[in-house]
This record gives structure tokens, C-alpha cells and sequence, in this order.
């Protein structure tokens, strides 16, 4: 009798460590992305793409897994500091998400100090990497949408554009590095700005007709924005030959809620419409995305996908490795070098990917095609083309 | 001050300095949530101080709020002033920036609570388009935070709500201190009918005047304290609305016609929103708290503190009673 309870005992033990084995290997992972607020409809892509990393990675990986938590941080900054530190106290080894500068900014100081890694798509702003925080990684940058727009722009001979941008912080910023660029190559340049409250944008627009007399309208804004300028345009006709914009703006979504004003619109994007991957990672992005939200992915979902799946990969190394409480994660980031769904992904000592270029698509048909740059393409760039 | 009186606040501070660092000091997301919820209650305070004594609605704190951080923040920034001297530079720039206010103090009601939103909105476009000074939209980071005092780090969480708990405390005696003196005495007096006490000699506008500098220095000092304490800050956050609604609600639920009902009701709204709503309703949570506050001024339109004295003053009744 005394021998069957050893069994048992020895049996509950090994099972016990079979099973604190197996639990070791699951990691949590803090999401900290605004599902409420004014950042809410950014903030549900990110979260769709960052759930798309973890199904597929569960999947593929084998030996490690990944358990998202997501705190919401409502769009402010003061609670998303409170959403790290609430991750932070659930035990998570690193943070994806993130929307906003002014979210992002707070919020990766307190990973920063927790020595939790923090990666994000979510935040152009170049203070973000410049302000020597070790443990910030970001997919994307400022930088990958001017050079779009300029790559672009030279390819169809372009040699005067109107700028006409938000005074937000991001696109203020873009907007002066195009501008500086464009008036570099001799292209003759002139800027509108306008506050992120105004909804009539004929002013501007009349200005671009009667003084301007650009060949092409640049926009640097948000939704939003991009629907009053081009609405403002179709009423007034300025002589251009193109209406180009960044983010935001090639987009299914504009093109099923604005049918008449996004024909010919030309707009940084990563995907076309209908969506096509050719690598089997976009595949395995596409077909998890499908399957978990039965419906197409988009450039939100692609990029939270991206930047967890780096994240998911470098703690599987380090988890590894045997490094993941001695900063084992940033380190891993720091050696990442990888072709992924938006391109090589290589972070800086700053933690910027230093090869981030973003695709300029055009709104063609009810469709977004992919016209630059020419190894990336899905159609034929239309030439001038206006929406009217 | 009566004794019972003197003992509970004694008692009340000594459970705000001690044993909540003791209790909670340990759990970063918690006290991080109670100092903001302080945040909101010092605003909250400032707000019904300039209602409660001045008779104003002020639908523009947020311009004070905004303005003291942005001070605080450059005064560091930009001429290395120490993080303390600083703060109260911010609440000094807040005053004056109510000075040039003081215009609408001749407008009543509706007229005053919109003259004073769009002085906020004027203050917004300041920091917005004065990027040379203000850094723009792009805002200013790294902001230099809460210094180190005796060893000990008072940019910790358990230091920065010590630190924001003292400000709140600093506030309501001074608070306290206004109500009890004869302008005080002149201004709720006002409040009931500002004609009659004109009558009598009382200068209504330089009293109101006064109870805006005031609440305009209150509310800038939280917003400096904020600044130093996110390290980060940009126009649209500075001056965002939230820094009216939310005190606004804080004050009415707590009871805006007591000095630490503000208090009361920022800590109460916040605490019960992030911690029991948000854990139970992760997004859209804020619904529940809505219903709350309707509830709340139909039931207890005098708020939070009002009741919880009266029923404190039943239960100390009845206990006579069984005792007798």
C-alpha cells in the first residue's frame, strides 16, 4: 500500500513538472492599444493583426507559445502608462501596440523603465527614436512614407506640387521633409497648412488654381481631411494631374464609403485590393486573418502582424537562449534581420527599421492597385488622372 | 474646527500618507491610477472653488490646466529651473494667463461659461502654432521628472503620489482658509444673490476676479505636476477636454459645494471606472459610469460627501440611542 502512494506521489511530481514545463513555455505578451477614443478604429486594426501573429505563430512555432493580453488604453496618456504597468503586473515579457506619439511616448518610457521591450507601428514621430529609449523598437518611420511619395513623384516627372497638410505633429513633420526634398531636386514647391478642426477646404484649394498652378495637390492628413480636400477639388477643378496622399487614404474602406471622390488617388499602401500575397508568410497572414475576422485583411492588421511576429520570434530566441529575464528580448530585437510582410526589417541602435519603405497604391476601378515602386506593382500606373 | 472633526481629518491623512504607500505602494498600476485620479481631484477642487465661491461654471480649466504644464515645462526645459520651482511658475502662469480673462468676469451664466471655453481654445492654438517655444504639435519630450529629495525618488510612483496628495492637501487648506475669512463669507453670500451684496458695498467683480486667480493657479499647479509626472506633452493633451469634463463630473458627483467632495468624487468616478468597470466592461466601460452619475444626481443631488455625512450622522444617532 505504502508503495502505490509513492507511485502516485512520484507520478503527481513528474506530472506536475511536465505541466509547469509546459506552462514555462507559454509566454504573455502585453498589448497596450486604444480601443476606445479617437485613436479606436486604428487601434482595432493593430489589435486584429497583433491576435493574427499569435494564432499563426502558436501554430507554426511548436515549441513556444504566445498569450496576448490586451489593456485598452483609451486613447490618453496617462492610461496608457497605466495600461503598461497593469501588463507589467500581470507578468508579460514584452509589449506590442501602441497608436499615437503622444501615447506611444509615455508609454514606452514606462516599458522603458520596467526593462520591458516595446514595439510599435503606431508612432512616426521621430522624437520617439530619438530620445534613447533601449528598449523601443518601431516597424516603420516618417522617412518610408516621404520616400514613397518622392520615389513617385520623380517617376512621373512631377516639377511643381502643392503641399497641403494638417497641423498635426506627424503630418507636420512629413510634410516639411517632403517639401525640403522636393525643393532640393528643383521641384517648385508651395505648402498650405491647416488646422486638424477645418471642414472647408475650397480656400485652399482656389489658392492652388488661381496662385499655385501646381501640377500636382500633395496631401499630408488624416481620413478625414483627404475627403474635404478632394471634395473641395472636384467643385473647384484645379489644373493638376494627380491628387497624392499618405496614409490612410488607399484604403478599401475609402473606397467603399467614397466611390466618387477616390478614383485616380494615389496613397501610400502595403496591400492591394482585392488583397494577393505570394510569400507563404503573407499567406499564413492572410488565410489566419480571414479565418479569425471573415473578412480581408488591411494595412493595420499587416502591420500589428508584422511587428508582434518579430516581437513573438525574438522572445522565442531568447526564451532559448535562457535570456529572457536578463534583457534577452531587446537583445534578440537588436539581431533581428528579416523579410516580412512590409519589407527587410533591420532595427538601428535607436531601434528605428532602417530599411522601412512604404508602396504608393491608386485608387483604380474600386480597386487600390500597387503603381510604385515597379518590382512591388499589381497594375499600371494612370498618369495624369484626376478623381472628376 | 470641532474635535471629532479634527480626528477624522487627522485620521484621514494619516491613512492617505501612510497606509495607502504601505498598502498599495507595491502595485505600480494601482497607485498609478490614484495619482491621476488626485490629478483630477485637484482640478475638480480648483473647478468648484471658482463655482462654489465665485458662483462661475467654468467650461475653460482646461486652458489653466494647459498652461501651468506647458510653463512648468519649458521653465525646465528651456531655463533648467528646478522641477518644484517650476511647478509653481506653472501655477503662477496659469493666474496670469487668468488675468486676461478677467474681461468675461462681466459676463453671466452661459455667456461666462463660453467666453471661458473659447479662451481655451485660444490658449490651445497658442501652443499649437508657437512651435518655436512650444515645440508645435509635435508637443515637448522628455520632460525632466519629479527630483530625487533625501534619497529618496520622488518620480516613483509612491513618491509622485506623495508628492500630488500634498499639492491636494496644500489646496484644500487654502481652500479652507478663503471660505472661513470674511471674503469667503462675502462671496457665498454672492453666490446667493450677487445684487444684494453689491448693495451693500461688497466689490463682486474684484472678489470674483480674486477666485479666479486662484483656481486658475490650483488648476496649473496639477497641470505642471501632470507635465513632470507623464514627461511628455502636446497641445491637444494640454488643452484636451478632458480636463473640464472630468473634474466637472468628479466635482458634482463628490459634491461641489464642500471642499473635499471634488476630491472624494475624481478618486471614487476614477478608481471604481478603471478598476471595476474597465476589468468588467474592458471597452465601453465608461457607459456604466454614465448611468452612475445620473443616478447619483437624481438620488443625491448634493453628492457624494453630503450623504456619506448624513448617513455617518444617523449611524452615530442611532448608536446614542441603543447606548442610552
Amino acid at each position: 500500500m505504502k508503495r502505490t502512494y509513492t507511485r502516485i506521489a512520484m507520478a503527481a511530481l513528474v506530472a506536475s513538472a511536465w505541466l509547469s514545463q509546459a506552462s514555462a513555455d507559454e509566454f504573455l505578451v502585453g498589448a497596450e492599444i486604444p480601443l476606445t477614443g479617437n485613436l479606436a478604429r486604428v487601434g482595432a486594426g493593430m489589435q486584429e493583426g497583433i491576435m493574427v501573429a499569435a494564432e499563426v505563430f502558436n501554430k507554426t512555432n511548436g515549441k513556444h507559445k504566445v498569450k496576448i493580453v490586451t489593456v485598452d488604453d483609451e486613447s490618453a496618456p496617462a492610461k496608457a502608462i497605466a495600461a503598461v504597468e497593469k501588463l507589467a503586473s500581470q507578468g508579460v515579457v514584452a509589449i506590442t501596440g501602441g497608436y499615437g506619439s503622444n501615447n506611444i511616448s509615455p508609454a514606452s518610457d514606462t516599458a522603458n523603465k520596467l526593462g520591458l521591450v516595446y514595439i510599435t507601428s503606431g508612432g512616426v514621430d521621430d522624437s520617439l527614436v530619438a530620445s534613447g529609449r533601449k528598449n523601443f523598437f518601431r516597424i516603420n518611420n516618417t522617412a518610408g512614407y516621404e520616400k514613397a511619395m518622392l520615389g513617385m513623384l520623380a517617376d512621373v516627372g512631377a516639377k511643381s506640387v502643392s503641399i497641403v497638410y494638417s497641423t498635426k505633429d506627424a503630418t507636420t513633420g512629413l510634410a516639411k521633409d517632403v517639401e525640403k526634398a522636393l525643393a532640393a531636386r528643383g521641384v517648385k514647391v508651395t505648402t498650405h497648412s491647416f488646422d486638424p478642426a477645418i471642414t472647408d477646404f475650397k480656400p485652399i484649394i482656389n489658392k492652388i488654381k488661381l496662385q499655385d498652378k501646381s501640377e500636382v495637390v500633395a496631401m499630408v492628413g488624416y481620413e478625414n481631411d483627404y475627403v474635404g480636400i478632394i471634395r473641395a477639388a472636384r467643385v473647384l477643378k484645379p489644373k493638376i494631374k494627380a491628387m497624392v496622399g499618405v496614409w490612410s487614404l488607399a484604403t478599401p474602406k475609402m473606397a467603399a464609403d467614397f466611390p466618387d471622390l477616390m478614383p485616380n488617388v494615389f496613397g501610400t499602401a502595403l496591400l492591394p485590393f482585392p488583397t494577393e500575397f505570394k510569400t507563404a508568410d503573407g499567406k499564413a497572414f492572410s488565410d489566419a486573418y480571414k479565418q479569425l475576422y471573415k473578412k480581408e485583411p488591411d494595412y493595420l492588421g499587416q502591420f500589428g502582424y508584422v511587428q508582434s511576429m518579430l516581437l513573438f520570434e525574438a522572445i522565442a530566441r531568447a526564451a532559448d537562449k535562457g535570456t529572457i529575464k536578463k534583457g534577452g528580448v531587446a537583445e534578440e530585437m537588436r539581431k533581428t534581420d528579416r523579410e516580412t510582410l512590409i519589407g527587410r526589417v533591420q532595427f538601428a541602435a535607436n531601434g528605428d527599421n532602417q530599411n522601412f519603405v512604404h508602396r504608393m497604391a491608386q485608387h483604380q476601378d474600386k480597386k487600390v492597385v500597387i503603381v510604385w515602386p515597379k518590382e512591388h506593382a499589381t497594375g499600371k500606373l494612370a498618369y495624369p488622372a484626376v478623381p472628376w | 474646527m470641532k474635535r471629532s472633526t479634527l480626528m477624522a481629518t487627522a485620521a484621514l491623512l494619516l491613512a492617505a500618507y501612510v497606509a495607502v504607500p504601505l498598502l498599495l505602494g507595491a502595485n505600480q498600476y494601482v497607485m498609478s491610477i490614484v495619482v491621476a485620479a488626485l490629478i483630477i481631484g485637484g482640478v475638480a477642487m480648483s473647478w468648484a472653488l471658482l463655482g462654489n465661491l465665485g458662483g462661475m461654471v467654468s467650461f475653460g480649466h482646461a486652458a489653466f490646466f494647459g498652461v501651468g504644464a506647458y510653463v512648468s515645462a519649458l521653465a525646465t526645459v528651456k531655463l533648467g529651473l528646478p522641477v518644484f520651482a517650476a511647478m509653481l511658475l506653472g501655477g503662477a502662469g496659469a493666474a496670469i494667463a487668468a488675468i486676461i480673462m478677467l474681461p468675461v468676469l462681466r459676463l453671466r451664466g452661459p455667456y461666462f461659461a463660453l467666453a471661458i471655453l473659447a479662451y481655451a481654445h485660444i490658449f490651445r492654438i497658442l501652443a499649437t502654432e508657437w512651435s518655436s517655444v512650444t515645440g508645435g504639435a509635435g508637443g515637448i519630450n522628455n520632460i525632466p521628472t519629479l527630483p530625487t529629495v533625501f534619497g529618496f525618488d520622488l518620480a516613483s510612483k509612491t513618491g509622485a503620489y506623495l508628492v500630488v496628495l500634498t499639492l491636494v492637501v496644500c489646496c484644500a487648506i487654502a481652500y479652507s482658509r478663503i471660505r472661513a475669512s470674511h471674503y469667503g463669507i462675502a462671496l457665498r453670500a454672492m453666490h446667493d444673490s450677487e445684487d444684494a451684496t453689491r448693495v451693500v458695498g461688497v466689490n463682486s467683480t474684484l472678489l470674483k476676479g480674486m477666485m479666479l486667480l486662484v483656481s486658475a493657479f490650483m488648476a496649473g499647479l496639477f497641470g505642471a505636476f501632470n507635465a513632470h509626472y507623464i514627461n511628455f506633452l502636446e497641445p491637444d493633451y494640454a488643452f484636451n477636454s478632458l480636463w473640464v469634463t472630468l473634474p466637472i463630473v468628479a466635482a458634482i458627483f463628490g459634491g461641489y459645494r464642500t471642499i473635499l467632495g471634488p476630491v472624494l468624487g475624481a478618486v471614487v468616478v476614477y478608481l471604481v471606472d478603471q478598476l471595476i468597470f474597465k476589468s468588467l466592461i474592458p471597452t465601453g466601460h465608461q457607459l456604466v459610469l454614465g448611468v452612475l452619475l445620473v443616478a447619483m444626481i437624481v438620488f443625491s443631488p448634493n453628492g457624494l460627501l453630503p450623504l456619506l455625512q448624513k448617513w455617518l450622522k444617523n449611524a452615530f444617532k442611532a448608536k446614542e440611542k441603543t447606548h442610552a
